[in-house]
């Protein structure tokens, strides 16, 4: 079968060449090519052997470990439409329940994937044909992680608008992924929160109502409630823990989300100081709150935060995006630790949003290469005392 | 000093040379490339056909007309090598008169510089910054040695020393007339000849200081010795030396006679019985290749070792600075779903490949499978380039005090001032060569860092 293909392969590669009769396909062709078959390239200069890891290897591992918050945030799509719709049976067996919600969510879940990785990667495609580079394998996860973090009810057009946004203006006109500044999946999200906010949550999530229809309905999630005036959520620690609670449509598990933290980590894929500072910083943020505790939500205790909302989801998958990060390891710590400070001071103080975490990220994505100028800074301060002191 | 490297990475390739000297066939031709000199622009001094002696100028540097490159051995010139818009890429000497006798020794302390420079030996030094062969007008802070090589398979510096003790302490003498500064050299601490020999001498030489080295992969590396011991600031030079060189610049100052020799190992998966040989420098390589190659295509034949060396073909020659001889398979090859499956053959320092986990690993059951997985090292590229997306991989084998992607950028967009701001005087090529083996995306790290310092240089001249 291998073989197979590859002669297959090398038999219509003339065609997408130059001089071939559809060479301005040659970059969508070298990408399906190479998701077949690692190249035969050979090192030519510098360094003769090299590293197995290429983007595709280290990216696709991004995409197993968000498999489980994808699974579960599917199963929890239809749950939440279940407990909100009387004609569902919500008694019956597991076996039935498990399925059935899973079926129903994956069914919700399926088009808004889809639309994202045909409007992102046809638009990748088009700027590697122009540039004539490589098709790049960051979009891979971008593409899954905006549906993942929209409301399962997002209408589709308005979805395909902000992943065009997110690519053109968030990436693309920096010169593609490894040159952006701004998480592109976060763009993606803060383009639709602005644009559209009725369809994005208020104080409230919408759930769908119904498999095909453009109904919702709406849920109280944990951080409307505390921002509506609550002591606590009244969701249990461990109903957020598993996420079995309303919430845009993979942030809402806890335990899903650290198992894809751990192949992250594991791999050593993503950094372990950002996430660890993230933790960190909301931590402390929240202790401080606590500390003070001149309102109900200040009072709330801090480890609430952790599982409220997409603090996790964002610690673990977005502020470890590392072309948007710190890149300094001193910086690393920096940028986590604010990401996680502000992401809870914008939810306790702020009274316009009820969630923070997508603007902290997106704050300290701008503010990342300042933090890491000043790490460098230090760096060539000291190389310059080391001259002063010689002579 | 003992210097404990923490940060690097070991690498294991088949094919280590065994402690044995093996019986060279015969050589006959012996070449001096202008390429093994970075930033050389040779002028042509013989024509073909020429019968020169060992110590002969073959071409000298335009830039430093008074170093002089000068054939290893006696006989004629047999042919000018040239490539592009005619660049002289090598001159080749046929060996064919016995080597002349002995000739008197060097006896005139204040013309050293002068008499080495006159004799082909004086191309053995090299400075930092820039990698170039120093400038005799130049005083170094420093002169630095090492007898610790940790790339993959190089050759032991005890072994290829044994018995040249007495050229050895010549030329450190050589060597400490040449600066005001100290002379350095870097052991292994187990090292049985050089190291307790070089401390024997320090009595006598109180110039020389005598450090050990451990750790792993680049601790072996004179730009990591020099990060720890004495680091190179704007504006000063340092000089390093290969160690065969000083033993064989002992050789001239003893015997006045220009005769290079080079103990290099061949080593490598692709070579049959890996073993020592004894040559005259820039031999050629074709009739121990003849006898060594386990197949006939698809190697890649390298003089120095898989992170730096050149690649040269069947008929190549020994590099100047060179005393490993690497064959490994070409990576000319599909892997089919290779971004995909678990990876227990892939060589990976990354975790994201199972044999990541068993790379460098102490554990008793990690070797165990390791020998029944045995990772495949080859010339593939293994993706496609990328732009830089990670970060924070390279701090881990790279052990300076300097950010070595923000460095690598400043390189990439050519500022100069940044890149003296962040520490480019302290680095040449090879100290990236970890970089660029574990960067995954691709990057041609060493060639980005030897255009940036030649770019600088160009700019002082």
């Amino acid at each position: 079968m291998m073989n197979g293909l590859r002669n297959f392969i090398d038999k219509i590669k003339p065609t997408f060449s130059e001089g071939g009769k559809l060479p301005w396909l040659s970059s969508t062709f070298e990408a399906f090519e190479t998701f077949a078959f690692t190249p035969n390239t050979v090192t030519r200069q510098g360094s003769h052997i090299r590293d197995a890891v290429d983007m595709k290897r280290s990216m696709i591992l991004v995409v197993i470990a968000l498999l489980p918050a994808l699974l579960f945030g599917m199963w929890n799509i239809g749950y939440q439409t279940a407990l909100n719709d009387m004609s569902w049976n919500i008694d019956s067996s597991v076996w039935y329940m498990l399925w059935s919600c899973f079926w129903f969510g994956f069914l919700r879940m399926l088009p808004l994937i889809v639309v994202s990785y045909v409007v992102g990667l046809g638009i990748e495609f088009m700027f590697a044909q122009i540039r004539h580079h490589e098709v790049n394998e960051g979009f891979l996860v971008t593409g899954l992680i905006i549906p993942m973090i929209v409301p399962v009810t997002t209408p589709l057009w308005q979805l395909a608008l902000a992943v065009a946004f997110a690519v053109v203006i968030g990436k693309e006109v920096f010169g593609g992924t490894g040159m952006n500044f701004l998480n592109p999946a976060l763009v993606a999200r803060a383009f639709l929160f602005f644009s559209y906010p009725t369809h994005m949550s208020g104080d409230k999530v919408w759930i769908a109502a119904d498999l095909w229809g453009s109904d919702a309905i709406t849920g109280a999630t944990p951080l409307g409630e505390m921002m509506a005036g609550g002591v606590r959520p009244s969701a249990s620690l461990l109903d957020m823990f598993i996420g079995t609670i309303p919430g845009s449509t993979c942030e809402t598990s806890a335990i899903a989300i650290l198992l894809g933290a751990a192949l992250l980590l594991l791999t050593g894929i993503a950094s372990w100081r950002v996430m660890l500072s993230v933790v960190l910083g909301g931590g402390v943020m929240g202790l401080l709150f606590n500390a003070i505790g001149a309102n109900a939500y200040m009072q709330l205790p801090f480890y609430y935060h952790f599982l409220m909302g997409g603090f996790l989801f964002g610690a673990v998958f977005m502020a470890t995006d590392p072309v948007t990060s710190a890149q300094t390891n001193a910086g690393k710590w920096i940028y986590g630790f604010l990401i996680g400070a502000f992401a809870v001071v914008l939810r306790v103080l702020n009274p316009a949003y009820p969630e923070g975490m997508m603007l902290a990220i997106l704050l300290m994505n701008c503010f990342a290469p300042l933090i890491d100028h000043c790490v460098v800074s230090r760096n060539i301060k000291r190389r310059q005392s080391r001259i002063k002191i010689e002579k | 000093m003992n210097i404990k490297i923490k940060k690097g990475l070991d690498l294991n390739v088949l094919g280590e040379a065994e402690l044995e000297f093996a019986i060279v066939p015969k050589i006959e031709d012996y070449a001096v490339q202008p390429v093994d000199f970075v930033g050389m622009m040779p002028k042509l001094l013989v024509e073909e056909g020429q019968q020169v002696c060992a110590g002969d100028a073959l071409f000298y540097d335009k830039r430093q007309p008074e170093v002089l490159f000068c054939t290893p051995v006696d006989g004629v010139v047999k042919s000018v090598v040239r490539g592009a818009k005619r660049k002289l890429l090598a001159v080749v000497v046929t060996a064919n008169v016995e080597q002349a006798p002995a000739s008197e020794g060097f006896t005139a302390p204040e013309k050293v510089r002068e008499f080495l420079c006159q004799k082909g030996m004086w191309t053995a030094l090299r400075q930092r910054p820039f990698g170039i062969v120093a400038n005799p007008a130049d005083s170094p802070k420093a002169i630095f040695i090492t007898a610790c090589e940790s790339a993959p398979l190089s050759a032991d510096a005890d072994f290829v020393m044994a018995g040249r003790e007495e050229a050895f302490a010549m030329g450190l003498k050589t060597l400490c007339g040449l600066t005001q500064g100290k002379v350095h050299l870097c052991c292994k601490p187990d090292s049985t000849c050089v190291k307790p020999f070089a401390e024997s001498l320090q009595e006598n030489f109180s110039q020389l200081e005598v450090h050990t080295v451990s750790g792993p992969h680049p601790s072996g590396n004179v730009g990591t010795q020099i990060a720890a011991i004495d680091p190179i600031n704007k504006g000063e030079v340092i000089w390093t030396i290969g160690l065969q060189d000083v033993a064989n610049m002992g050789d001239l100052m003893l015997t006045g006679r220009y005769a290079p020799q080079k103990r290099f190992a061949l080593a490598g998966p692709e070579v049959r019985m890996p073993r020592y040989y004894e040559v005259t420098a820039g031999a050629s390589l074709s009739s121990i290749l003849d006898q060594q190659l386990k197949h006939q295509d698809h190697v890649r034949i390298i003089s120095g070792d898989v992170f730096t060396g050149t690649t040269i073909t069947k008929d190549g020659f020994l590099g100047a600075y060179d005393t490993l001889v690497t064959l490994l398979p070409e990576g000319d090859y599909y892997d089919f779903m290779g971004w995909l499956l678990p990876g227990l053959d892939k060589t990976s320092y990354s975790k994201t490949f199972l044999s990541g986990w068993l790379v460098g690993s102490d554990c008793k059951i990690a070797k165990l499978i390791s020998q029944f997985f045995p990772t495949k090292v080859d010339t593939n590229l293994h993706g496609g380039v990328r732009p830089f997306v990670f970060s924070g991989n390279f701090e881990k084998v790279f052990p300076f005090d300097i950010y070595p992607l923000q460095l690598i950028k400043a390189a990439i967009i050519g500022d100069i001032e940044l890149m003296e701001n962040l520490g480019i005087y302290e680095v040449e090529p090879e100290d990236f060569a970890l970089c660029e083996f574990i960067d995954p995306s691709k990057t041609e790290i060493q060639s980005v860092i030897r255009e940036a310092l030649e770019t600088i240089r160009k700019e002082a001249m």
